[in-house]
């Protein structure tokens, strides 16, 4: 009795319960309903800007770029970047399409000047081998309005705004004012190591990272101190604009605008802020050399009994690896190895040409060198030894002409560019250089 | 009784009370079937030359879910794409086509290939440039550096990877053929006990010397079969002759450079034979057709 009274009463409640069928949606469609009326209205927002759209990109090394996208309604999209002065002034066209994943995204398909950014190839980039410049090119749309539309990197996070291009914005794109603001990539044709803002009366040793995007300014202050100040930088349709301003006294520089390329002088025309005027050209000698930097570097390698190591030799007048030791067979890199060895009490250094041979590497040839002299204003001289091992004669002329740039009389300036990095440049006219890499 | 009549009702009650109405609009789910977009150029050619006469596809576009979620990789160049597919038609389909028959090539081929653009850098500083798995999906990296004679900027390095390449595809078709049809166990017998999971180890000179074709050839007898077919393939028969020829010296196990030679003849002898007895292919005849036809990209 209990029992049939217990199942009755069970009965009726799931007869209650089961037939409450009041299915009442908060939303009047079904999710896939909604997911595509969602694409399709933000796909009708990005092929809908007739001027396209403009972004900025950061991306996760600290570098900023800009993009200027055009959307058509077939999957295919159009872009300037100012990555380059190519990327500026071509326009290039690849796919993309928008894809319901977690979140509605917006995926850029095949390569772009995007994905330049994205590359995990150091040499595309400048960024590390295996992540780039840790940027995206596949983002979850966060939120889309008339103007602008807000996007999220899916695998860096790099966060990006498309803003809706006016006429004008458009028009800077293809008439080329991006490409002549990247005109600072031509300050790379100086044939001189060290490169010279003259504003005026004063003048600033500038080094600009291309790949990175910062700047550095090195200048003697009024107590004849040397100064140094590094910022970022990004570029607008008007030229370089810095982070942070730069400040001497009472100049301050927050943008730099490319006047023009004066190939006959290799120097490129500036104004600063827009207003001032001044040049950048090429120095032989630094503000003030780094006059420990030889003895520290020499010292480092010795110190621990290892190298240093180039790979491409010695650029000289603008023409990288001027001697062609990257053309020789089986050529791995150049070794300077301080006190490699001792010969009728000398203790020399070698200036050794490696190969890879089967699986491993072994030091061909090379030449010996005495004991370096560093000078007190910041030099080091090199006098040549001896030739260990026999150079081909298909060697001949790299290696000589390698050894007699070295035992150049004026000697070398070496400039710390990194915490394991220099750059060896010679101390005659500024026009030659090598990088050595521990 | 009346309790079973009961529970019998109760469970009427609950089916009928489960039968709800329409589960709503599901005519329209996105992304069923796979992406779409509009149709351009590559996407017809790929379908002209490959997927219509091979059933075979090839995805270019991005897909993360294709991919390795913790390394750093972009989409090919569109303008590598049919260069590349098309090389892959000429030096693999269309030699096996000749040699083996149209029906042999739509019934064994790996049917879907994921080409991505840029290489796959693994922790030790290495890159990958190809994968595969389960006989049907094939992955090739660095299409962007894919370049063959008559491409600017070729330089005679860049045969490298357009070998590596082959050598990829060769080796898991290999695969595909040995998982129908196994080779003879006297395989096996050649190289026991060398087999090593140590491989990685192991330069490709000392894997010769121990009368393997390549140190990876170590890791396992399938995969000693397969680098076989594929290596031997890819380097053309002068090219193999001269790799077992120039083998000298003892190995660390103990393997004199006679005994390497010897082993490495025995294991094309077996390959020859798998190649004619149970596929009824001329290997040589493929051999030559194959590495010809790699010599046309690359000298």
């Amino acid at each position: 009795m209990m029992n049939r009274t217990l199942l009755y009463t069970l009965a009726v409640l799931l007869l209650l319960l089961g037939c409450s069928k009041e299915d009442d949606p908060v939303f009047d469609q079904t999710p896939d309903e909604r997911i595509n009326e969602t694409l399709a209205q933000y796909q009708a927002a990005l092929s809908g800007a007739a001027n396209g759209w403009n972004a900025r990109v950061v991306t996760g090394t600290g570098g900023i770029f800009n993009f200027h996208f055009r959307f058509n309604a077939a999957n295919r999209v159009t872009m300037y970047a100012d990555i380059d002065t190519i990327t500026a002034g071509t326009a290039r066209e690849s796919s993309y399409r928008l894809k319901a994943l977690q979140q509605p995204s917006l995926i850029f398909d095949t390569y772009s000047y995007l994905h330049m950014l994205a590359d995990p190839d150091g040499s595309v980039n400048g960024g590390n081998d295996g992540e780039g410049l840790q940027s995206d090119f596949e983002f979850a749309i966060d939120s889309v309005t008339a103007d602008s539309i807000l996007l999220t990197g899916r695998f860096n996070g790099t966060r990006v705004t498309l803003y809706r291009s006016s006429d004008a914005d458009a028009a800077a794109w293809q008439n080329g004012n991006w490409r002549n603001a990247l005109a600072f990539q031509y300050i790379g044709y100086i044939p001189e190591y060290f490169k010279r803002l003259a504003l005026g009366s004063s003048s600033y040793d500038i080094r600009i990272n291309q790949q990175r995007r910062t700047i550095t300014f090195m200048w003697l202050d009024a107590g004849n101190n040397l100064r140094s100040f590094t910022t970022s930088y990004y570029f607008s349709s008007e030229g370089m604009v810095l982070v942070n301003p730069f400040t001497d006294g009472n100049r301050t520089i927050t943008s730099l605008s490319s006047e023009g390329w004066d190939a006959a002088n290799a120097m490129l025309r500036v104004r600063t802020n827009g207003g001032t005027a001044g040049t950048i050209s090429g120095a032989i000698a630094p503000a003030r050399p780094d006059r420990e930097a030889p003895a520290r570097w020499w010292q480092f390698a010795a110190s621990q009994d290892s190298y240093w190591i180039s790979f491409n030799g010695f650029r000289v007048n603008g023409v990288d690896d001027a001697f062609h030791v990257r053309d020789l067979p089986a050529f791995a890199f150049l070794v300077f190895w301080p006190a490699f060895g001792t010969q009728s009490g000398v203790t020399y250094d070698l200036l050794g040409f490696v190969f890879v041979e089967g699986s491993s590497l072994t030091i061909g040839y090379g030449a010996a060198w005495r004991p370096p002299v560093f000078t007190a204003d910041g030099r080091v001289l090199f006098q040549l030894y001896g030739t260990l091992g026999t150079v081909p004669p298909g060697a001949a002329a790299a290696f000589n002409n390698t050894n007699a740039l070295m035992s150049d009389p004026d000697g070398f300036y070496l400039v710390q560019t990194g915490e394991l990095t220099y750059d060896m440049v010679s101390a005659k006219d500024a026009r030659s250089w090598i990088t050595w890499e521990y | 009784m009346k309790i079973t009549a009961t529970l019998f009702i109760l469970m009427l009650l609950l089916v009928v009370a489960c039968d709800k109405d329409e589960p709503g609009n599901v005519d329209n789910i996105p992304g069923l079937g796979g992406d779409t977009w509009e149709p351009g150029p590559i996407d017809v050619w790929i379908n002209d030359s490959l997927t219509a006469p091979y059933n075979i596809s090839a995805k270019y576009k991005w897909d993360q879910g294709e991919l390795d979620f913790n390394r750093t990789l972009t989409p090919p160049r569109e303008e590598k794409i049919i260069p590349v597919l098309s090389a892959i038609k000429k030096v693999w389909i269309s030699n096996y086509v000749a040699v083996a028959g149209e029906l042999f090539m739509k019934q064994y081929s790996p049917k879907f290939f994921v080409l991505v653009g840029s290489a796959s850098y693994n922790p030790d500083g290495t890159i990958t440039l190809g994968t595969a798995e389960g006989g049907r999906r094939i992955l090739l990296y660095v299409l962007n550096d894919f370049r063959i004679k008559g491409m600017p900027g070729y330089v005679p390095s860049d045969s490298f990877n357009v070998k590596e390449m082959f050598h990829t595809i060769e080796h898991e078709f290999g695969h595909i053929l040995h998982q129908h049809v196994l080779y003879t166990p006297d395989f096996k017998r050649i190289s026991t006990g060398m087999y090593t999971s140590n491989w990685n180890n192991v330069s490709d000179a000392q894997a010769n010397q121990d009368g393997f074709i390549s140190a990876y050839a170590m890791s396992a007898p399938d995969e000693d079969f397969v680098e076989m077919i594929s290596i031997m393939l890819v380097e053309g028969r002068s090219g193999f002759n001269n790799l077992v020829d120039g083998i000298t010296g003892t190995s660390p196990n103990g393997t004199t450079a006679a005994e390497a030679k010897e082993k490495l003849r025995q294991k094309e002898a077996i390959v020859v034979g798998y190649f004619k007895d149970v596929w009824n292919i001329d290997f040589y005849n493929l051999q030559t057709r194959t590495r010809n036809s790699i010599n046309t990209l690359i000298k």
